[in-house]
This record gives structure tokens, sequence and C-alpha cells, in this order.
């Protein structure tokens, strides 16, 4: 009886295993692969980002073709885990699948282990340097840092009132890390091009618990910014997914209030909020994910961890660039010049801003005089920097 | 304005609740309407409010027919009924709730209509605070609004349904004032009660119903033994067991016992029950007895004084304690209260005795060939008739009992089919315990008590021995004389 | 007599689906999809392949699970809304409990115990509802209701308060545990066999103690007229109390399965929103547990296929729940129906 059974197992899996590799076998013409957004595919925001890089990757690459699925979160989804959604798009036939949220880094792990003939790309991951990547697993970032710098730099130029604030999603590394740069754009352009003292700067970040609103169980971003525009804060970055900081400050500078605010993520952001967006710092993925997925149809794939930087020659140029920025038409020429210099700046070296002395918010010395951070002094980094208010943890 | 009934019939199913009432109300009287429950009195005045039809008959006002066929018809004639449990929004306060219902747009104004309500209490003498919530209110005092929102309605016909019921002393008098007063400007009162010394100090003329019948008619001064007798059956002329009675040893002690419940609730009870005895509990209903009986069952529990059942102290104990000290009690309301509605017989054969499916099935058959139930072990309680459902609470009793409580036990039930049951209970529980139970048939609380307690507003008014039984002197005291 | 009473039922599932394929394709005509391959999606989405079906008995053990504890309330006529704040606290007393087993040897041991821990905090949390409901006069919905919210703030302070991840504060919920915390599972399968032969031996046990059992009988008369039950020597508001802490117990074993079995740690969402959904299964079951697996395995089948959806059409995935509730509204339709025919020809 017991043996019988076994045997009744062994035939079904065979019957089982025959089935999944006639699935894939169908689909070997062109490269598909299989995307897992957080998001909405149209968010204006991060996703949208990575749904936009898929589509350049469909137009670069001939005969490829993106399979999605959005929403990829508990909240929205509830009792899907990203190895169930995995097998899915495997079935389809995707043979390489991106997921673009740092929540999905055990999940595509798990993933990854369950699918060894499959890549892997994780998205603000860092599993390959931490060494707990498979072998088929890679992580591809963007120097958001940089775009960041450029937001804190045009919100300081702007700001009448000298009081910034700064929307944040929940508390990571990645997000300290934009929080801080985008500080530090603001520092600068706050005491070397105004020549004002640092201490009428005030930098807010607040956090709200994800990276977008979750009635019930985040603070609502909409809340958030309102109250930062309420409480004399007259330039908002954001650092969520999604745009509602830019849709307030738009309704309010309909309504008389100078205000101003900076989105992030997505190239088109600026577009619903002509009177009060400053500009847009954005990922562009197209060009990364080609050299990626080119990479593994030539045989060429190793776990890699990818921290793409804008092309200084050209930041916007769409087949170059993996970080640009997007001038807002809120944004005056004067200061819009003065930008141009300061990426010049950032681009040629002679602007360093990750460099010494720095403190970390706590008093403790992250950067000495005359030190240069580090990569993953720049990746890992433990808190907020000294002067800015907002918790670290 | 005066009211008169023609040939007044109303027929439910195949029951004739009124066969053929006359009775004329004149204007300026307080009128009485008395007789047991279920006489007709209730019937009667439904229908003159519109919310019951009348089979047959006219109603006159002042000579002209009126059609009083639904609500808003009769009480645009001017007729208005003040209920026995008030028809008010509990949880508006005293103001909204006189305003309540006014359909004229002028009715919304509400100084005007404060000042219109003050100007009504004041002429009855009535203080209500305008901002009161109902809810906080006793019974008397939302009467007292109810009463004037008739008068603000300018109700020319008031009925009024038991009104003292639950109400103070001293808001009877005041009540009983006001209604002098409405009287001498010539309105009409009608005034529905069983309690005859209220009929007698405010009444100028009564009519007596009995089965649905007028059965006499009388002026003030009343004699009360002539309102009695038109009032109640004829003494039972069936012949009476007959009883030696010999009371054992204490079963069950009731001693200064004082509880809320049924509106009137229970004061100061002192009784105790004996082996032997078959006590009928008599009273107009609602007066006490269910308290009596659920009190002594340990499903309510005394607010003072202390129970004794098997020389336990029942104040701590459940009705669970009770069964197993051998105490039974079988509600009137059957399927709501005794059986369960979607339980086959066997079903309840299982959940009383914990027997297995199969030996319920048994027991079941059982009794149903013992009993005479028809019906099979897989029969639904519900779709037992009233008598069947009566035999299966019997055949479920616990075969230790030696306290057997019933409520209304033979209602609805034909003669023959009650002395069935009324043998069964003799035979089975007089000998080793003692039988309590109400009815509200005074016939059968002569024929088969041998102990009688009176209930009267919630109080035991008589405690009386098989040798003192006598029909007119437990009548009486029913009605409170 | 029986033959026509299966008959009857087979005609009534046949109306309600056919009510419930008619609605929705009616629906998906008007937003301009192709109705057929929308049901195509889902079906093989579902059923097309083991991967597929085991996944679905992923859903299907909780949500079973949750409608067979609200089957024990509703038994004795008590709503026990609050079933999703019990999965909840289930979940949280197994992750306290693994926890402590993270160093430890005997992985299987820690497996079990939290397994009971859930089950306990979770019939902890249900008493605390049929508590209020029976010393307090608070109706059950108002109390569970209520008791959800606090079990979602609760599991929220958790994941973001003292058991946060390294760094991190996140909806994505606690680090997840190693892998020997894992309910184990075969190869090629991504249910876990234990969970799936305890889900059905509970259900065969629920059989048993519902139809057959005395205490089975005692709750069913609680259900149906408490105040006579008193008169039975019973009392009604123990059992009550019992039946809603069993409910609670089940609802605790899915909250413990869920995180030992699917997500391997605590997320603010582990509840997947099946104590709502059981619900509706036990509605459209008409309260009792013959239909109660199959029922659940549909809806199951539904959940899980229309991720094919967006995947596939671009079509959102709530379709499933759209589906799910015009289940529940055609089978009340239909119920109600059989009610009013039945009455009509009594009354003559």
């Amino acid at each position: 009886m017991y043996v019988s059974m076994r045997k009744l197992i062994q035939l079904a899996t065979v019957a089982f295993a025959t089935l999944v590799a006639g699935a894939s076998l169908a689909a070997d013409k062109g490269l598909t692969f299989g995307m897992l957004m957080v998001g909405p595919y149209n968010d204006h925001g991060w996703s949208q980002s990575h749904y936009e890089g898929g589509q350049y990757v469909e137009k670069k690459m001939p005969g490829s073709k993106m399979i999605y699925i959005d929403k990829v979160n508990p909240a929205d989804r509830p009792g899907l885990t990203i190895p169930m959604v995995v097998d899915d798009l495997v079935e389809k036939g995707a043979t390489v699948i991106v997921g673009n949220s740092d929540d999905m880094k055990d999940g595509m792990r798990e993933a990854a282990q369950m699918h060894p003939d499959i890549k892997f790309i994780h998205i603000s991951g860092d599993d390959v340097l931490t060494g707990k990547a498979p072998a088929n697993l890679s992580n591809l970032m963007g120097r958001m840092v940089y775009g960041k710098m450029m937001s804190g730099y045009v919100a300081a130029l702007s700001s009448k009132t000298g009081k910034i604030g700064y929307l944040g999603p929940l508390i990571n590394e990645e997000t300290r890390r934009l929080a801080v740069a985008s500080y530090l754009g603001a520092r600068y352009a706050w005491t070397e091009v105004l020549k004002k003292p640092l201490a009428d700067l005030k930098f807010q970040v607040s956090w709200i618990g994800f990276w977008f609103n979750i009635p019930g169980v985040t603070a609502d971003p909409t809340q958030v910014a309102r109250n930062f525009f309420d409480t004399g804060y007259d330039v908002v970055l954001s650092g969520i997914d999604t745009v509602e900081a830019t849709t307030v400050a738009e309704q309010m500078r309909k309504e008389g209030a100078d205000v101003y605010s900076v989105p992030q993520d997505y190239i088109g952001s600026c577009e619903t909020a002509p009177a009060s967006c400053l500009g847009v710092p954005y990922y562009n993925w197209g060009p990364d994910y080609v050299k990626l997925f080119s990479a593994m149809q030539t045989g060429n794939w190793k776990p890699t961890w990818t921290w793409s930087g804008p092309d200084w020659t050209d930041i916007n140029n769409p087949d170059s660039s993996a970080i640009g920025f997007v001038k807002g038409s809120a944004l005056n020429a004067e200061n819009a010049a003065s930008l141009d210099q300061f990426i010049q700046g950032l681009g040629d070296g002679s602007i360093s801003l990750f460099s010494g002395p720095l403190n970390l918010q706590d008093g403790s010395v992250y950067l000495k005089a005359g030190e240069t951070a580090s990569d993953k002094q720049i990746w890992y980094l433990e808190q907020l920097l000294e002067g800015m208010d907002g918790a670290s943890k | 304005m005066q009211v008169e009934f023609q040939q007044i019939h109303k027929q439910f199913g195949p029951v004739q609740a009124l066969c053929g009432i006359d009775m004329r109300v004149e204007s300026g009287t307080i009128h009485g309407l008395v007789g047991e429950n279920g006489a007709g009195k209730s019937t009667l005045m439904k229908i003159l409010t519109g919310y019951l039809t009348k089979t047959g008959g006219r109603i006159l006002l002042d000579g002209v027919e009126v059609d009083c066929s639904d609500p808003q018809t009769a009480a645009a004639q001017g007729i208005g009924m003040l209920y026995q449990e008030p028809q008010d929004f509990p949880s508006l306060n005293v103001l909204d709730n006189f305003i309540v219902g006014r359909d004229s747009v002028a009715g919304l104004d509400r100084t005007a209509q404060r000042q219109r309500l003050g100007k009504l209490a004041e002429r009855v003498h009535f203080s209500l605070h305008l901002s009161a919530v109902l809810e906080k209110l006793t019974i008397g005092e939302r009467q007292q609004l109810e009463f004037l929102r008739l008068l603000g309605r300018d109700a020319r016909v008031l009925i009024l349904d038991e009104p003292t019921t639950g109400i103070s002393d001293q808001q009877k008098a005041l009540l009983f004032q006001a209604l002098r007063q409405i009287r001498d400007e010539w309105r009409t009162i009608i005034l529905v009660s069983h309690k005859l010394e209220e009929v007698e100090a405010l009444c100028d003329r009564v009519t007596i119903l009995r089965h649905g019948l007028v059965t006499g008619e009388a002026e003030a001064p009343f004699k009360v033994a002539e309102l009695l007798s038109m009032m109640f059956d004829k003494p039972p002329s069936i012949e009476r067991t007959e009883h030696d009675y010999q009371p054992g040893e204490e079963i069950l002690r009731f001693s200064g016992v004082s509880a809320n419940g049924e509106r009137v609730g229970l004061s100061d009870c002192n009784v105790t029950i004996n082996r032997g005895d078959i006590v009928g509990l008599a009273g107009l209903s609602g007066s006490g007895q269910g308290v009596f009986l659920r009190l002594a069952a340990g499903l309510l529990h005394a607010r003072v004084g202390d129970l004794i059942f098997s020389g336990a102290a029942l104040n701590r104990l459940g009705h669970r304690e009770f069964r197993e000290k051998g105490g039974v009690f079988l509600p009137s309301d059957r399927l709501h209260e005794g059986l369960i509605p979607g339980f086959t017989l066997r079903d309840h054969f299982a959940l009383a005795s914990g027997l297995s499916s199969a030996a319920a099935q048994q027991a079941a058959e059982q009794a149903i060939q013992r009993f005479h139930i028809r019906g099979t072990p897989e029969t639904l309680a519900e779709s037992l008739s009233g008598g069947n459902q009566q035999r299966l609470q019997l055949a479920l009793i616990q075969a230790n009992a030696q306290l057997v409580l019933l409520e209304s036990p033979t209602r609805g039930l034909d003669v023959e089919s009650g002395q069935k049951i009324w043998r069964y209970l003799r035979e089975t529980f007089s000998g080793r315990g003692a039988i309590v139970f109400s009815s509200a048939e005074l016939d059968e609380i002569l024929a088969v008590a041998n102990r009688v307690l009176v209930f009267f507003d919630g109080r035991v008014v008589r405690d009386l021995r098989a040798d003192e039984l006598d029909y007119e002197h437990i009548a009486s005291a029913m009605t409170g004389k | 007599m029986r033959m026509q009473g299966l008959k009857r039922h087979l005609f009534e599932i046949g109306l309600i689906l056919g009510m419930v394929v008619l609605f929705t394709t009616l629906l998906l005509s008007l937003v301009g999809a192709s109705p057929l391959e929308a049901f195509s999606h889902l079906f093989a989405g579902s059923l097309g392949s083991w991967a597929k079906f085991s996944r679905v008995l992923n859903v299907w053990i909780p949500l079973t699970l949750c409608s067979i504890g609200l089957l024990y309330a509703f038994r004795t006529g008590l709503w026990n809304i609050g079933v999703e704040g019990q999965v909840v606290m289930g979940a949280i007393g197994a992750t306290a409990v693994l926890r402590l087993g993270l160093e430890a040897s005997h992985p299987l041991f820690y497996l079990l115990a939290a397994l009971l821990m859930g089950m306990a905090f979770a019939a902890l949390w249900a008493l605390f509802a049929g508590w209020l409901k029976v010393r307090g006069g608070v109706h059950e919905i108002f109390a569970g209701l209520g008791l959800n919210f606090v079990a979602m703030g609760f599991v929220l302070w958790v994941i973001f308060g003292p058991w946060k991840r390294d760094g991190i504060a996140s909806m994505s919920g606690t680090q997840p545990f190693p892998l020997e915390l894992w309910f184990p599972s075969l190869p090629g399968w991504r249910v876990s066999p234990f969970a799936l032969g305890l889900t059905l031996a509970i259900i065969l046990l629920t059989a048993w103690v519902l139809y057959r059992s005395r205490i089975g009988l005692n709750l069913d008369a609680v259900g149906r007229n408490p105040r006579a039950v008193r008169l039975f020597g019973l009392s009604p508001s123990r059992y009550m109390l019992l039946a809603i802490m069993v409910s609670g117990a089940l609802a605790g074993l899915a909250g413990g399965l869920q995180v030992t079995g699917i997500y391997h740690r605590l997320i603010p969402s582990i509840s997947s929103g099946y104590g709502y959904l059981g619900l509706l299964v036990v509605m459209l079951a008409n309260f009792r547990l013959a239909p109660v697996p199959f029922i659940a395995l549909f809806f199951a089948a539904l959940n899980v296929g229309s991720i094919q959806l967006p995947m596939m059409m671009q079509l959102d995935s709530s379709l499933a729940g759209v589906i799910q509730g015009a289940c529940v509204l055609s089978a009340l339709l239909v119920f109600g129906l059989r009610t009013l025919r039945k009455r009509g020809p009594s009354d003559e």
C-alpha cells in the first residue's frame, strides 16, 4: 500500500515536471521577463519607472516580452507570496524575474533557490554584497543619492522660510541614505550658495511607515504633507513611491500659498503640478535592464551588485544615464542655472558632499575632516546626520 | 361626545371574540369597562381606535355612524387611547415626544409647543421637566406625558387601559383628579380595568363583559358582589376532588421575598409550601404569579428576602441546582420558553436526560405511547399542537421530581385533555411532593387545588386552605377588594 | 424524500452559480473584456497544475479553519465577527513561541508549541468577546469588530516595536524565521501535508461533534432557544463561551499556520482577510458543515486564480472579490426564495 502510494507520487511528479518543461520550451523564442512591482504600474512614481524601464527593454531587445504583476504587497494582495507569483511568471515563460521592492528581499531569495535555472534581479537589495545571494540572483540600484542632492539643492534655493520637510516612507538604510543626500544638497545650497547661516536651515524628516499610503496602517501622506505646509515648511521633498506631496503643494499653491514640492523616481511626476513642482530626480532603469538581460542571453551572467549613477555628460540621456533630473516649470531661471552648475560640480568631482567632517545624528563622527565616504559607508548609513530632525530608527 | 356600539362582532379565525356588543357611553361621564382577561375589553377598544377591524356592527359618535377602520381615521374623529405600555420614544425628551407626529408646520414651532405643553400640564397639575429624556422617567410620568399628548390633540373620547398598573399612589391620585377634571369639560372617558376599587372610585357607569358578551350594566354607586357575579362564571358545578389535606414537611419557603419582573414584580412574599400541597395561584394575569413561579424555579433572583428549597438557599442556586434537587418548571409559553423549536421529540429526550441517540429514540417512543402524543420521535416540536407540546413537556419531567411548578398548564387545551393531564400530575407527584400552578381559570384552581394563593398587584393577598376555598371570596380578592 | 432534498439542493446550487456567472459576464462585457478568457484564466490559474492547486490548498486551509470555527459560534447563535482579529492573535501567539525557539535544537517541538500557543491566544481573545456578550450584554458583533481593530493595532505595534527587524521597521514584517522553523513540506509540494491532514481531521472531528455528540446537541439547543435550554438544566452562557472559544482556537490555528507554513514571519496583514471571507463561506453554506470545505475550495481557487487577470488581461484581480460577493448575495436570494416558498403553501 505504502509503496504504491509512493509510486503514485513519483508518477505525478514526473508528469508535473514534463508539464512545466513543456511550458518553458514553448516560450523559448524571445526573452520573456517577469516584473514584480510593489505598487500600481501607473503610480507616477517608483513602480511606473520600472514599468517604463520594461517597455524600454521591449523596444530595444526585439522579441522580448514583459509580463508583470503589480501591487505585489500583502496589503493589496493578501495571501500572495513572492515565491507564488514567481512560480506563475516562470510558468508563463519568464526566464528572468525583476522584483522592485526592498520588501521582496526574503521572497526573492527564496524563489531564486527554488528556481535555480531562472535569473533574478532584486532591485535595491544587497544580497550579493552580504553574500547571501545564490548564484542566480543579482542586485541593481540607481545612485539616487545624486538625484536627491539635486532635489535638496533646488529646495533650499527656493525656500523662503528655510524650513524643508522630507516625507519619508519607512526607515531603513536606503531611506536614510536618500534623506541624508537630500539634506546634504540643501545644506550646500544654503551655506555655500546662499551664504546663509546653517542654524537657520531646518530639515525635518517624517516617516509614514511604508512606501505608499495604506489607509489605517500608515500615516496618511496627504495629511503629513499638509501638516508640513501648515506649519511653515514651504518645500516638501517626497521620499515615498507616490505623489501625494506634489498634489497637495499644487492645490495649496492654487489657493495662494507659496509652497513647492519635489517628487521622486518617475520622470513624469512633475507633469500634473506645473505651478509647484521644482523638478524631479528619476530612475531610468531601461539601459541597465538591457545590459543585464543581454549578459544573461549571451551566457555572461554572473551575480553582480550594480549601483548605477548618472551619465555626467548628459544626465537625461535615456540610453545611458541611470539617474536623471527634470527641472520643473516652478523652478525659476536663476535657480535652474545654479542647478546646472551644481550638477557640473558633482560630475567633475569638484563638489563632493559625502565628505568630512560630518557627524551622525547622535553626535558621533561619521566622516572625519578630509575623509570621503566609500560606497559601503553611503549604502549602509546607520543614522541620519547631525542637523536633521526626525527619527533615525 | 357620545359613543355608541351596536351589535359589534369580532371573529378571530374560528374564535368568536365579541358576539354582538351593545353599549352606550354618554358625554361627560367616566364609563368603566370591566371583565376577566379575555372577556373582550381590549378587542372592543382596539376596534374603536381602528387597530382592529370589526366583523360586524356599527359605531356611532353623537348618533352618526363613523368609519374607524384605521387608526388615522379614528384619531381624526377625536378618539385617543392611553395604552398600558407607553407608546412613546424613550430616547427623546419630553418636549420632542410631545411634538413628534404632529403634521402641521406650525407644530414644529418649538417655542409655541413648549408653551402649549406647559399650559396643558398646568391645567391638570402635572409637573414634567420638558427637557428630561423619557428613559429616565417613571412609567407614571411617561403616562402623564401621553395623557397630555392626547389632550393636546383635542381627543374628545379618551380610552384608558389599566392606567394604574405600575404607577405610584401619588401619580394615581393626580391622574384621577385630572380625569375628573376633563370629564367636567364634557369629554368622554372609557376606563378599562379589572380593579374594582378604582372603578368604584372613578366611574359613573360600568359595563361588564364576559366571554365576548355584555353581561350587565350598573350605575354608581356599585354593589361589588353584583359586579363580581357578572364578571366571573358562576361557581363551578364540576364536582370537586375530595382533598384530605394533610400538610407534610416543608419543601419550599419564601420569607420576605421581593423581586422585579413582569411590571408589578413581587413584594414581601411569605409563603411556605409543604409536601402534599397542590397550590393554585389565582389572580388576574400578570399580578405576580409568573414572578413567583420563576423565583421558586431559580430562574429569577430575589431583590431581598430568602428562598429555601429542600433545605438550601435558592438565592445562590440557579435553575440547574433546582432541577438537581428535584424541582421542575413548565412555562406557559411552551414553544418560546419550554421547548426547542427545530428539535425533534427525540432530540428533546436526548437533551433532557443525556441519553444516546438510540436510547432517546426509545424514550421518545415510550413517551408517545404513554402520554398519547400525536407525533413520532422525528416530529419537530413546533409542529405539535399546543396540547401535544404540553404532553411533551410533561413527559420530559425527570422521574425524581418532588416540586412541580406549572404555569397555566392547561392553557389552550380542551377539557378532556386538561383532566387527563391533571389526573397524571396528581397521581404522579402529589404523593411524593408538591405541585404549584397558576391558572387564569378560577374553575380549574377550585377543582384541583387544595390550597390557593391569591395574587393582586404583585402581592399575595390571601392564602386559603382547602376548607376555606370559596369562589366569591377568591374572585373579590383577585380584584383587590 | 431524501432524493428530493438532494435534487433541490443541486437545483439551488445551479441557480446560484448561474446567477453569478451571468452577473460576472455582464460586468466583464461592460468593461470590454472577454468573459470566456477571464473564466479560463481563473480556472487554469487555480486548478491548472499541481503547483497551482497546492497554492489553492494553502488558502483553503486557513479559510476552512476559520469557517469551521464560525460554525461552532453560529451553532449557539453567536456572530463571531471577531474571527479576523483572532487569526491575528493566533499568529502573534505562534510568533512569540517561535522567537523563543530561534536557537533551539528541536524545532518540531517549537512548531507544535507555536500552534498551540496561537490557539490559546486566539481562544482567550475570542473568550473576551464572549464574556463581554454574556456578562456585559455587549453585542458580539460590536465587541468582535472592536477587538479586530485592537488586534490590528497590536500586531502593528509588535512589528514596528519590540519585534522589528534590525534597523528596519516596515510593513514587511518581522525577520523571517530560519528554515528549521518552517513547517516541513514534501518535495514538489507548496503546501504542508501536516497542515492539510490536520485540517481534514478537524473537518471530520467537527462533523462528529456538531452532529453526533452530546455537546453538539447542547450547542444547537442553545442556539435555537437559550431560554428553554435553562429549563433543561444547561447554562446557555457557558455553552456560548465554549463555542466562541473553539471558534477562536480554530481561527488561531489558522493564524499559527499562516506564520509557520506560509509567511514564515509575522506580517501586519497576516490574516489575509480569511476571517471575513470565512463569514461569507459559512453564509453561503447556509450554516451547515458539509458544503463548507467545497465552498472554501471554490473561494480559495478564485483568490489564487484571480492573480492571472492582471497578469494576462490587465484586469484588476478584485474581480475575485466581486464574484465571491455575488455568490453570497445570490445565495441569500435563493435561500430567501426557499423560505418564501415554504411559507406559502403551509398557510392554507
